[in-house]
């Protein structure tokens, strides 16, 4: 993981060279200007998170042994307790968003209808591990990185050609095609991540056997859920589905692989 | 003689375009990792992108093979 944290950070130096040099920033420029950039970005994720799923909060009175297992969880990982919420997700899901100290958990109104109490508790404790490991942050911040190299890269094509079409085209398709190569090595450091939150929940909670049963349960539940247009459509994502380029470009890993590192 | 940035354009934008069309998924992951909580198009302990998304993504793909094929009867 160092090696991939090495790569991300001299995809960022090699940008603000570029910034540097092209723009004629000063160096604390850059950085103040990728501080704030990446903070926006985290500020505004985490809203948009929330409200993409219309979270609302749950509260004490109407789910207190939810409240209760979540204290005792962060007590345990030495976190403070982070405010939960509930959606309506139409599947089964969780996630957390926010930081170690101002953190939120959201689990959808499906997942506590699908998993029975103990799976419950090994999902909330995978979410907390995320949590209390920063991965949310870093995840904003390796998406930040990313966005940064292609907006470099996008300027970079667009104030050395004469501002044709070509040109145009040219400084669009580059910027998505460096952010996508960066985001393979963000991705490499958030799959790892989640096999490290796995663990934590494990450790946590004593055993991997209860989040290991509600992946099960999920999963299997999703099989022959896709109706006919998913069909149709999936049919045409020949690499989407898991091998090369889909692995690369997943934040997590194979959920089977997961559940049998949980048994391990 | 053709100009090396188009046919870079052309090689380039059909490439990308080939991406969005094949793996529509992950494009849509590449541009929200980060931004927006995993799986909401999917299940928990997934990062499944909803079929909307997909379509609009090889919507696009066909629209860069597209400028790509128009960059061609430039040369």
């Amino acid at each position: 993981m160092a090696i991939v944290g090495s790569i991300l950070f001299a995809f960022y130096a090699v940008a603000a060279v570029v910034v540097m040099g092209v723009f004629q920033w000063p160096l604390w420029l850059v950085l103040v200007g990728s501080v704030l950039f990446v903070g926006v970005q985290y500020k505004i994720g985490k809203w948009m998170a929330l409200r993409s799923v219309g979270a609302e909060d749950l509260s004490e009175e109407r789910a207190p042994d939810l409240h209760h297992r979540v204290e005792s969880l962060s007590r345990d990982m030495g976190i403070d307790k982070p405010r939960l919420m509930i959606a309506r997700m139409g599947v089964p899901n969780a996630f957390a968003v926010g930081r170690k100290g101002a953190g939120t958990v959201v689990v959808s109104e499906e997942l506590l209808r699908t998993l029975d109490d103990a799976e419950v508790e090994g999902v909330l404790a995978h979410e907390l591990a995320h949590i209390r490991n920063r991965d949310v942050v870093m995840m904003v911040l390796g998406q930040g990185v990313a966005s940064i190299v292609a907006i470099v890269a996008q300027w970079a094509i667009l104030m050395t050609g004469d501002n044709d079409i070509a040109d145009f085209f040219l400084a669009i398709v580059v910027g998505q095609l460096t952010q996508m190569l960066v985001m393979v090595f963000v991705f490499a450091i958030s799959r790892y991540r989640e096999y490290v939150a796995d663990g934590d929940a494990a450790a946590a909670i004593g055993t991997g056997e209860p989040l290991a049963r509600a992946l099960e349960k999920i999963s299997r539940g999703a099989e022959g859920r896709d109706s006919e247009v998913d069909t149709q459509v999936n049919a045409l994502c020949i690499f989407d589905g898991r091998g090369g380029l889909a692995n690369l470009l997943s934040t997590h890993p194979p959920v089977e692989k997961r559940i049998e590192r949980l048994r391990r | 003689m053709a100009d090396v940035r188009t046919l870079l354009a052309i090689v380039l934008g059909a490439l990308l375009g080939l991406v969005c069309v094949l793996a529509p998924g992950a494009v849509v992951r590449v541009q929200t990792a980060g931004r927006r909580p995993d799986g909401t198009g999917g299940e928990y302990g997934t990062d499944t992108v909803s079929t909307r998304w997909k379509r609009v993504v090889q919507a696009l793909g066909i629209g860069c093979l597209l400028v790509a094929a128009g960059l061609v009867t430039t040369l």
